[in-house]
């Protein structure tokens, strides 16, 4: 399903350089819940948006559903971030002036809402427990309730992937294990593949990849999570 | 996204509602002189309409008052094939009217709102050859005393005589000592003399309205202009049509002399207000580029503050172009209602000016004017969007959403 080869990832901070990745490789089978753990400034948001698309390797390469990120156009990379890859964000990143129901239909506005895709929203919403609040704007829900319809969001588009950034780490404890239950129960109905960044372990179960990150290296994971090609040619697309 | 984009101007109403001023006040100052021009439009048109023949002055003189010519003129134009009419005038400024100078009329008119209101809307007096006005066709003030006015018109009978006939509205400026307009039978001082009314007109045109017609000998004592001496020339010919050719004859045939028909005078007019239209343009454009930058600086700091919302809204899978899209709509929604906003402050403004706007001037704002305005607006509003919109498209939503996290 996910294949990381041997990536990447520098920028600029000031004048001095900053070794985000530093040449990690792993596979992500799919359907699998996996963690991605590690220190804060270890790499893992950059190598989860990576995984989405926002952001490219400087060397190696990603491959989604056999597609390379790295080789895709800007245009196709808007195309995989609107129809395969669900985001789920720490601060939930609800639009204020939108309802629960048009905050979960965000990405399809651009293109027009059809009938279909607002029932799925409907639906998703009613799935998470928030049947009654449809209409609700974001500043009249608990923060729990925001992101569960940042589930319902990332979600709607029947991605391939969900992505989540720390999903619980704006939540208390109790919130944050109903959205773990949340989150595991409607991977279990869609058979999604889940890619959790977070510093809590407590929600992490023995079925579950983990792959740990220190300093931009992979320093642990499954034997079977490790890609058969740790060191390839670097694609040409990369920064 | 329509919808989204109206949501995203309702959530900051302030700042909505301080851009839509900001962009309604030009377009408010656009319609209203546009207005106003075409006021001028009509009420020219509609004065010029009422006069049929051709007015000989004197070359570059820009009206009758301006402008002298010699007595036996009249004779040579009589002589040319054609002309059926030939009526001298002698005109100028009233120089006393009951004890009221120039100045006194223009600054007493404005504090007492009694007498003439402007040095544009002074009384005039025209003196006329009777037995040769007699013989026109296309008289304006007999006829508009004949169907509005009272009492009867100069004749033979007023030669020499201190008789005049004067406007309703120049009645109600120089009212009797009770307040009630002068009628018929009253009396009127210009220039030490007083003068006997002996009729009323009402053309309804504010350029017409202001003339005292008296006879051309008592005109040239009033205004001291010698026996030799006329202010202009009017011309009728056998046959209407005929009027450009005979124009033309005239010019020819004297040098230093201009003969007008009122279709020359109204084209001259027209070319005129052209250019005033173009130099109003020219004035406005600054207000409008004051507008757009105040919607400028509205959608920047708009797009600012959502640096966040945009960097998600990219992670979601909008692209650039749907992003440019969102904030440019928005901004555009911000000309249209400006717009409409601005024209119904002009609509109201005009129905509110013209119930005190006197003398034929009436503020036209016509349907197609107010579309003007408002595709003016919508464009504005469009184009003040664009840069924020593109510095909007142009954020990378990693950095949004690392500046998110925090």
């Amino acid at each position: 399903m996910i294949d990381v080869v041997n990536v990447r990832k520098s920028y600029k901070s000031g004048t001095r350089s900053v070794e985000a990745l530093r040449g990690i490789s792993c596979h992500i089978e799919r359907g699998r819940f996996a963690f991605i753990v590690g220190p804060s400034g270890s790499g893992k948001s950059t190598l989860l948006y990576m995984l989405g698309a926002v952001d490219r390797p400087t060397q190696g390469d990603i491959i989604v559903d056999g597609e390379s990120l790295g080789a895709m156009s800007e245009s196709a990379q808007n195309d995989y971030r609107r129809e395969k890859v669900g985001f789920i964000f720490q601060s939930f990143n609800l639009i204020s002036n939108l309802s629960a129901v048009d905050n979960v239909l965000i990405p399809f506005l651009p293109r027009g809402v059809t009938a279909e895709q607002r029932q799925r929203a409907v639906t998703l919403l009613t799935q998470v427990g928030l049947g009654d609040r449809l209409d609700h704007r974001p500043h009249q829900l608990s923060g729990g309730e925001q992101q569960r319809v940042a589930i319902a969001r990332a979600l709607v588009k029947q991605p391939v992937l969900v992505l989540a950034d720390e999903p619980t780490g704006e939540l208390d404890s109790k919130t944050g294990d109903e959205i773990y239950k949340i989150l595991r129960s409607m991977q279990q109905t869609y058979k999604t593949t889940l890619v959790v960044v977070t510093h809590d372990r407590r929600f992490i179960t023995p079925r579950d990849l983990v792959l740990e990150i220190q300093d931009g290296h992979l320093i642990a994971g499954p034997t079977d999570a490790l890609a058969p090609h740790p060191h390839p040619e670097p694609h040409p697309s990369g920064r | 996204m329509g919808k989204f984009a109206w949501r995203n101007l309702l959530t900051r109403p302030l700042r909505t509602t301080l851009a839509l001023i900001g962009l309604s006040i030009p377009i408010l100052g656009v319609l209203g002189l546009f207005s106003l021009s075409n006021g001028l439009r009509d009420m020219v048109g509609d004065t010029l309409s009422q006069i049929e023949g051709v007015m000989v002055i004197r070359e570059n003189a820009p009206s009758p008052v301006f402008s002298t010519l010699p007595a036996d003129l009249a004779g040579k134009i009589r002589a040319i094939p054609g002309v059926r009419a030939v009526a001298p005038e002698v005109w100028g400024i009233a120089p006393n009217v009951e004890g009221q100078g120039m100045l006194m009329r223009s600054v007493g008119g404005l504090v007492s709102k009694k007498g003439p209101a402007s040095l544009l809307d002074q009384t005039v007096i025209s003196g006329q050859d009777i037995p040769a006005h007699a013989n026109l066709k296309s008289a304006v003030f007999p006829r508009s005393l004949r169907e509005k006015g009272e009492g009867r018109f100069l004749d033979e009978g007023d030669r020499g005589k201190p008789n005049i006939v004067i406007s309703r509205k120049i009645a109600r400026e120089f009212p009797r000592p009770d307040g009630s307009p002068r009628g018929v039978g009253d009396t009127l001082r210009i220039a030490d003399v007083d003068y006997t009314i002996i009729g009323l007109y009402e053309t309804g045109s504010m350029l017409l309205d202001v003339v005292v017609l008296m006879d051309i000998d008592s005109a040239r004592k009033a205004l001291k202009m010698p026996d030799e001496l006329v202010s202009s020339i009017y011309v009728e010919a056998e046959n209407p049509n005929g009027n450009d050719a005979i124009s033309a004859t005239i010019e020819a045939d004297e040098p230093g002399v201009d003969a007008r028909s009122m279709n020359e005078v109204q084209a001259d007019f027209g070319t005129l207000m052209g250019q005033v239209d173009t130099f109003l343009m020219m004035t406005v454009s600054l207000a409008l580029l004051v507008g757009v930058v105040g919607i400028v600086n509205t959608m920047l700091m708009s797009t600012t503050e959502r640096f966040i919302e945009f960097g998600v809204l990219r992670t979601l899978g909008w692209s650039r172009t749907n992003v440019l899209s969102l904030v440019t709509l928005e901004s555009a929604y911000l000309g249209l209602l400006s717009g409409l906003l601005g024209c119904a402050l002009a609509w109201l403004g005009t129905v509110a000016a013209n119930q005190f706007i006197e003398g034929g001037l009436r503020l036209a704002l016509s349907p197609q004017l107010l579309a003007f305005g408002v595709g003016l607006s919508l464009v504005m509003g469009t184009l003040g969007g664009l840069y924020p919109a593109w510095q909007a498209a142009r954020m990378v939503p990693m950095e949004a959403i690392r500046l998110g996290s925090r």
